[in-house]
């Protein structure tokens, strides 16, 4: 899914999978934040949102 | 009459004959010299109306879909690309095999009748209509893959060239390049959806986009709806597109939908493979995004 989304030319820091328990809050916590961080440096996304 | 055409109307008529199966489906001569269309016979005399030549290029194997929830047995003739179709559905246990007859034919390419349409029009009469159609072209695999009878001879792959070519030269451009070169093709689709109606993988009872609640996918034709669309779609269909090029065929705007469902090939390849969707029929075997191994591999995690 990643590699098609790469393909049609979107960037991949956009997109994460994570595996993550109920019981794992810090595991969360710092996939949220590494999502945040990831999604900051690409900046807003102006590609589906201009396209409707 | 050629010499597969004679044979091909003297199994339909043997099998209708002797009540071994219900309907046949084979192809018919159409309108122009240049179409052959998909007919479904259930009279032994009617076999008469049979054909098989170079523009027998629908995919037979989808029609089975408007039969699967019947008991009628069903005699088809079959491609190296109709075959894995029907390898595809009795995987997916869309169809029982015990339903079946199956006659293959080793597949020499069938040419495009729409090149040849434009060419005898005059409206446009620079067409390519020598060599086979663009499907035929990227064909690997010719030579039906499951059948009971076996008719023509055994063919090479007529693709030449590298598979993969025009994917990599997508891969190799920049992510601004790779947006805009597909935003303009989208932009072009008009949501007609004959491209998952003429595709045997697309099989669901339900589709997804015609689900009104919740409604995933908008019905606007606008951009981002249209590559919503793509995306779902291609990704449905990954592990078991059988590459019969039909989707690509059937778009009446030209959507290069193959450079789509030839990336999933080759990825599935790459992680889950090396493998090629429905070549073979084995008991239980299931594609590789339907089965689930500790191995698999995870690096998007
Ligand atoms: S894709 Fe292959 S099997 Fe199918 S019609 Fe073309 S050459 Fe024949
Ligand atoms: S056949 Fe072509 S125009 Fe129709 S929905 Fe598919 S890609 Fe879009
Ligand atoms: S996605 Fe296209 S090439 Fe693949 S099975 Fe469906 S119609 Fe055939």
């Amino acid at each position: 899914m990643k590699n098609f989304l790469e393909y049609l030319g979107f960037e991949p820091e956009r997109y994460h999978t994570a595996w993550i328990s109920g019981s794992e809050g810090q595991k969360f916590a710092d996939v949220v934040t590494r999502v945040v961080e990831d999604v900051r440096q690409v900046g807003p996304s102006r590609k589906m949102r201009d396209a409707r | 009459m050629s010499e597969l055409t004679a044979r091909v109307r003297e199994i339909a008529k043997r099998l209708l004959d002797n009540q071994q199966v219900d309907v046949v489906f084979g192809w018919e001569k159409g309108t122009e010299p240049f179409s052959s269309t998909p007919v479904f016979i259930r009279r032994p005399e009617e076999a008469e109306r049979l054909v098989f030549d170079e523009f027998c290029i629908h995919n037979l194997s989808t029609y089975l879909l408007d039969y699967r929830d019947g008991s009628e047995k069903i005699g088809i003739f079959v491609k190296g690309c109709d075959s894995r179709g029907v390898v595809r559905l009795l995987e997916d246990e869309q169809f029982t095999r015990e339903r079946l007859y199956i006659i293959g034919i080793g597949c020499p390419g069938m040419k495009d009748p729409v090149a040849h349409a434009l060419a005898a029009s005059g409206l446009d009469g620079n067409q390519d209509t020598a060599g086979l159609s663009a499907k035929c072209r990227q064909c690997v695999h010719p030579n039906p893959v499951l059948y009971d009878e076996l008719l023509g001879v055994q063919q090479e792959p007529h693709l030449r060239g590298e598979r993969f070519a025009e994917v990599k030269q997508i891969e190799a451009m920049s992510t601004a390049e790779r947006y805009q070169f597909f935003a303009d093709i989208f932009s072009r689709c008009i949501r007609c959806y004959a491209c998952r109606n003429i595709c045997v993988a697309c099989n669901c009872r339900r589709c997804i986009f015609e689900e009104t609640r919740p409604q995933w996918v908008g019905r606007e034709t606008n951009l981002a709806d249209n590559m919503m669309y793509h995306v779902i779609r291609t990704m449905h269909v990954a592990g078991r597109c059988v590459e019969c090029g039909e989707c690509e065929r059937a778009c009446p705007v030209g959507i290069p939908l193959m450079l789509l469902n030839r990336k999933l090939i080759k990825d599935v390849n790459q992680l889950f493979g090396p493998y090629e969707a429905a070549l073979s029929l084995e008991e239980g075997a299931k594609p590789p995004l339907s089965r689930y191994r500790t191995d698999d591999p995870d690096n998007f995690l």
